[in-house]
């Protein structure tokens, strides 16, 4: 009873269910443009979250998150170009029925398998990370310090690629926070005289920088124009129809519920997996590739669940798996509010906000995907070179708003180019805004605890939460380490017959 | 040079500058065992580590990547290599803009930087371009000093002709 008057209270006093739906709008339309992922269409909107109230601005950019996931799956069907990366799966039989006239039919179906997704994931965010509420009190700074090194390693280890170049996109990250006053003795370090830097680097310009002006510049001189003409209406499915597509929905929401739940996992690799096992489940495997529906009510269903599951271990624990996630971590930063079990306890109006306002954004997700589908078409159409520019002057305007400061404009411009430098040197993002953002935790958590030692590094061993996740860390690294090696030597095993072949034509 | 030695270098060269940084940072009488340098220190050798690590990775021509990325690896070798100018000419625009604001004020700042980026990804020089600029000039305008209340600079010329 407690929770529901809590609810009553915050929609009747709070912007929740405003910002829920201004969210779920920018984030259709966000999503919708080619090249605009979710985690940039939130990072656009995280410097004007400064002025809002904590749980306004957490609603705010959670909505974005669940509109984009159906944004993007609007350019797949319609021009076989995925709005985000996790629409990547619909392009398969989504394009394929534009193709053969029933792209309304597409959209309604993606619009329907999406819904049921987000809401499953939803109901499963309330039940798995209300119970973990109870270990905020068992959490000391050595639990904050075992938290935080597990956050980096897990992502360092988990986001693709290789663990060297995680490892060092998370030192780099930890670098930055490192800059401003130092947590316990509040010396100042490398601020090199400039007094925007006394405070530290705010983790919103890193990420704007990162993601949204990186991918400009990489986008840079590209020419592709693409022309939409004929006017599309969204048939949401039948009754037949939607008991038909019941399989390939629950195998979407499955495969999401566990892929929204493993760090590095997200959204794409999610479809991918569901459009496979939809089609092994199928009773008309054939006709997948073909303009299946059910190829499209998988990917749909099991993208949008991440949107929401994706969303446990970041309450839970504070560790986003994922670039979106990352950005809602940063809008909980700016607010002071620091995702984790203590969370629930010092801010339980935040998180039943949360669970609110990604309600409103669901339902409302039926309506706005049917009405805002011919804006969706118009901005799809507009010329390349303009919306680059509309949008870098939106990143710039945002970011001068957080403190009217022209350094801070200069420093995002800065970032971009790390950014765009890690992309072509195939180093991922997330541990550097990981590294950024727990940095600071990090060291204060570690220090403070040598403090109540007196200097003996055996208090982190008498704490048996510390103990856990720092084995739980060590492992992942380990683990991490052995699957490099070995593809390190696949890699050489393939390269050796190519050598043979050019050596002895 | 491959990425994984460029990269490498990159790195050694930040852990460098980072830990001579770090020991310029003064003590102080509330300094805990591990101090304000004891983090920057070790953040320097690691990193200085796995540069490293990246800079014999690449010197040997070792590759740790997956299937998948072997092939995202030869389609990133089919850049063309003005691919960083080009972008280094964004971030150009981008700096222009931040030299210009405090002289042009906000809303002819933002509509040039509307029509530079324009011109600079290839849009049609024809009507669009200035109508473009003046729509991005004033819709930005409204939304941000009248909408959201945020007081972008008014520029010394914009000031120096209404005053």
């Amino acid at each position: 009873m407690d929770s529901l008057g809590l609810i009553w209270t915050l929609s009747t006093t709070t912007w929740i269910i405003p910002a829920a739906l201004i969210g779920l709008v920018w984030g259709i339309l966000g999503g919708a443009l080619p090249g605009i992922s979710a985690s940039i269409t939130m990072a656009l909107l995280l410097p004007f979250t400064y002025t809002m109230e904590p749980v306004t601005a957490i609603v705010l950019l959670a909505s974005v998150y669940i509109g984009a996931e159906y944004g993007g799956s609007i350019p797949a069907i319609l021009i076989r170009t995925p709005g985000t990366n996790s629409a990547a799966a619909t392009v398969i039989d989504g394009y394929e029925m534009k193709r053969q006239g029933r792209a309304g039919e597409a959209l309604g179906i993606s619009l329907w398998s999406g819904f049921l997704g987000s809401m499953f994931g939803l109901v499963m965010l309330v039940t798995m990370t209300e119970p973990l509420s109870w270990l905020a009190l068992a959490f000391k700074p050595t639990s904050y310090f075992g938290l935080g090194i597990l956050g980096l390693s897990v992502i360092a280890s988990m986001t693709g690629g290789s663990l060297v170049k995680g490892l060092a996109a998370a030192v780099v990250g930890l670098m930055i926070a490192t800059v401003g006053a130092d947590p316990i003795a509040g010396i100042n370090r490398f601020t090199f005289g400039v007094p925007e830097l006394l405070g530290g680097v705010e983790p919103v310009l890193v990420m704007v920088g990162v993601f949204a002006l990186s991918e400009l510049m990489v986008q840079s001189g590209a020419s592709e124009l693409y022309e939409l003409k004929e006017k599309i209406r969204v048939r949401l499915p039948s009754w037949d129809v939607m008991k038909r597509l019941k399989r390939s929905q629950f195998i979407g929401c499955i495969m999401g519920l566990f892929e929204g739940l493993t760090p590095g996992g997200g959204g794409s690799i999610a479809a991918f997996l569901s459009y496979n096992e939809a089609r092994r489940w199928s009773k008309e495997p054939e006709t997948f590739g073909k303009g299946s529906i059910e190829g499209v009510a998988a990917p749909e269903a099991a993208n949008n669940t991440v949107a929401s599951t994706t969303l446990i271990p970041l309450l839970s624990f504070g560790i986003p798996s994922s670039n979106s996630t990352a950005v809602l971590l940063g809008g909980f930063l700016i607010h002071g509010l620091l995702p984790g079990p203590r969370l629930f306890e010092q801010n339980g109006d935040v998180v039943m906000g949360l669970y609110l306002g990604s309600f409103v954004a669901i339902v409302g997700q039926l309506l706005f995907g049917i009405l805002l589908l011919p804006v969706c078409v118009w901005l799809v159409n507009r010329p390349r070179p303009y919306l680059a520019g509309f949008i870098l002057a939106l990143i710039l305007s945002g970011v001068y708003t957080l403190d009217h400061s022209l350094f801070h404009v200069g420093f995002v411009l800065a970032m971009g180019l790390v950014g765009y430098l890690m992309r072509r040197a195939g180093f991922p993002f997330l541990p550097l805004i990981l590294g950024v953002v727990l940095g600071h935790m990090v060291e204060s958590s570690y220090r403070r605890s040598l403090v109540l030692s007196g200097g003996d590094h055996r208090i982190f061993l008498e704490d048996p939460i510390a103990v856990g996740l720092l084995l739980v860390s060590f492992g992942f690294i380990v683990f991490s380490l052995g699957r490099d090696i070995r593809e390190a030597r696949r890699a050489r095993q393939v390269a050796k017959p190519l050598e043979l072949k050019e050596t002895h034509p | 040079m491959n990425k994984d030695l460029a990269s490498g270098l990159l790195l050694l060269a930040l852990a460098g500058g980072y830990f001579w940084a770090a020991e310029t940072i003064p003590n102080s009488m509330l300094d805990d065992a591990f101090g304000p340098r004891g983090l920057p220190v070790v953040l320097a050798g690691l990193l200085a580590f796995l540069a490293l690590i990246l800079v014999l990775r690449g010197v040997a021509g070792l590759r740790t990547v997956t299937a998948d990325a072997v092939a995202n690896d030869e389609e990133d070798d089919g850049e063309p290599d003005a691919a960083l100018p080009r972008a280094l000419g964004f971030l150009l625009i981008g700096a222009a803009y931040v030299v210009a604001l405090p002289w042009l004020g906000y809303p002819v700042s933002i509509a040039l930087l509307i029509a530079s980026i324009a011109l600079y990804e290839r849009a049609r020089r024809d009507w669009r371009l200035p109508a473009a600029a003046i729509f991005g000039g004033v819709l930005f305008w409204l939304l941000f000093n009248k909408l959201l209340g945020v007081a972008q600079p008014s520029g010394v010329l914009f000031s120096a002709l209404f005053s």
